[in-house]
């Protein structure tokens, strides 16, 4: 136990235990996504999935140990934050990025700001939704929470479907660094799969952020 | 030959814990063939005729297999040319009136000496913590007694080209110098005479790394990127694989 604790605690553990935890909450986001994606198949659809999913006595323990999951990512990766600030206490007059050969992107550079600002919107994000207005439903669904109601009425307001969506593209940014990195922390580089890690860890990037930002506009263009 | 008119804002500071800043200098009669520490070296030159303090800065070698000159050049450490320290860097790569901005590298573990010299000796605590394969040398082996894979080889060998000079350290945001560690790890863990060692070897290099106030791997590369040997980020993934595998299945 002493062992695994120094290990996890070292600079190289600390960033492997923040890779684990964030491909965790990626492999989540891609369940989320494709549970978002019952909202395009109409009300019962997804309010069928919604009921389903909050009726599995499963689901509780599994929402604990997400909850673990993000906060062991958010504690770990703030640590490492603050650690890394003292690492340098003197700043360079001028710095730039080396590029060439660096993988150094908007994503890399911001990883603690956008995670920070991520951090606020999910729990902005749950009380809206999972812990928001109750909708009555439909009389053909007794005892199914409305959430296709919620959803629509939400995003009809501009201002939240804007706020979804910018929030949406600091999470893109996040998983543009997020994703790809995580496999080098695990150890997982070499000349002939890195090129292709980086590319698919990009377009995940870009296929989640857009995949969940899409709702909002749809809702907001297309139900408006 | 054309002579240019080269500005400089230098890092003067008169020791470790003085208080430092940018100083403005003109060079004239530069020539395009001066490598860049010359071309300082004229500015000491004339700053030594002028009866004051000549700025210092390390350089040996001065043919980029030493690893002691170092300098910031305008935000990138060891300046534009790629795979080359700051004694390969020419004037030629200047223009007539430009301002080059030249800084030390900045690590909390590189606490700084004078000017543009940093003490680089937490590379030399980095070694002794376990950077080294202990061998019974006695008489001289036969050729090819030990067979090693031909890949095996050229991988331990790349990344032995590191010359320790520190690039990576000041060019990582978090001054981390995890690619320095991962090179010695790879070069020595790659070979059969390595391997003694080599889990121990991971362990107590990285607990030193932290303990000497450097930090964590950022994984942007920029490290490889400046590295005048171009010793490559893949050599940090397989100290993190070897790593974990001494930590969780090699009983440290």
């Amino acid at each position: 136990m002493a062992t695994l604790w120094r290990a996890v605690s070292s600079s190289v553990g600390t960033k492997v235990v923040i890779a684990l935890s964030g491909l965790a909450l990626f492999a989540y986001l891609i369940l989320h996504l494709i549970g978002n994606l019952f909202i395009f198949l109409g009300p019962a659809a997804l309010n069928g999935w919604g009921h389903t999913l909050i009726s599995n006595p499963l689901v509780v323990p599994a929402e604990i140990g997400l909850l673990l999951i993000f906060l062991i990512h958010v504690y770990k990766a703030a640590l490492n934050w603050w650690d890394n600030r003292h690492a340098r206490p003197t700043s360079y007059a001028e710095k730039k990025w080396a590029h060439h050969t660096s993988r150094k992107n908007v994503g890399s550079t911001t990883m603690i700001w956008t995670g920070a600002l991520i951090l606020l919107f999910v729990a902005i994000h749950v009380s809206a939704f999972k812990y928001g207005a109750f909708y009555e439903p439909p009389a053909w669904e007794p005892g199914v929470r409305d959430l296709y109601g919620l959803v629509v009425h939400t995003f009809l307001n501009p201002l939240w479907a804007g706020f979804y969506v910018a929030c949406l593209v600091l999470a893109g940014v996040h998983l543009r660094h997020g994703i790809a990195s995580s496999f080098q922390s695990l150890g997982a580089d070499g000349p002939r799969f890195t090129p292709a890690i980086m590319l698919i860890g990009y377009l995940l990037a870009v296929v989640i952020a857009a995949g969940f930002a899409f709702i909002p506009v749809w809702v907001y263009f297309r139900l408006g | 030959m054309e002579k240019m008119t080269i500005h400089l804002r230098v890092w003067r500071q008169a020791g470790p814990n003085a208080p430092g800043r940018l100083v403005p200098y003109t060079v004239e009669n530069v020539i395009p063939d001066m490598s860049f520490l010359e071309m300082l070296d004229v500015l000491n030159e004339e700053l030594i005729a002028k009866g004051e303090d000549p700025v210092a800065f390390d350089s040996d070698c001065r043919e980029g297999i030493c690893g002691t000159c170092g300098l910031v050049i305008n935000g990138i450490p060891h300046g534009p040319d790629r795979g080359a320290t700051v004694c390969q860097l020419h004037m030629r790569r200047y223009k007539h009136g430009d301002t080059i901005t030249i800084e030390p590298w900045r690590a909390r573990a590189f606490p700084l000496i004078k000017d543009l010299v940093v003490d680089r000796s937490a590379f030399d605590r980095l070694i002794q913590a376990s950077g080294y394969t202990s061998i019974n040398v006695g008489g001289a082996p036969d050729a090819n007694a030990v067979l090693i894979p031909k890949d095996k080889a050229e991988r331990s060998m790349d990344a032995a080209a590191c010359i320790g000079c520190g690039a990576c350290v000041a060019a990582c945001k978090n001054a981390s110098a995890i690619l320095f560690v991962s090179a010695k790890v790879a070069h020595l863990g790659m070979l059969p005479q390595g391997q003694v060692e080599h889990k121990h070897r991971v362990v107590k290099m990285i607990d030193r790394m932290d303990d000497l106030g450097f930090g964590s791997c950022s994984n942007e590369g920029e490290c490889e990127a400046v590295c005048p040997k171009e010793i490559k980020l893949a050599n940090i993934a397989y100290l993190n694989r070897s790593y974990l595998t001494a930590r969780f299945f090699g009983g440290l």
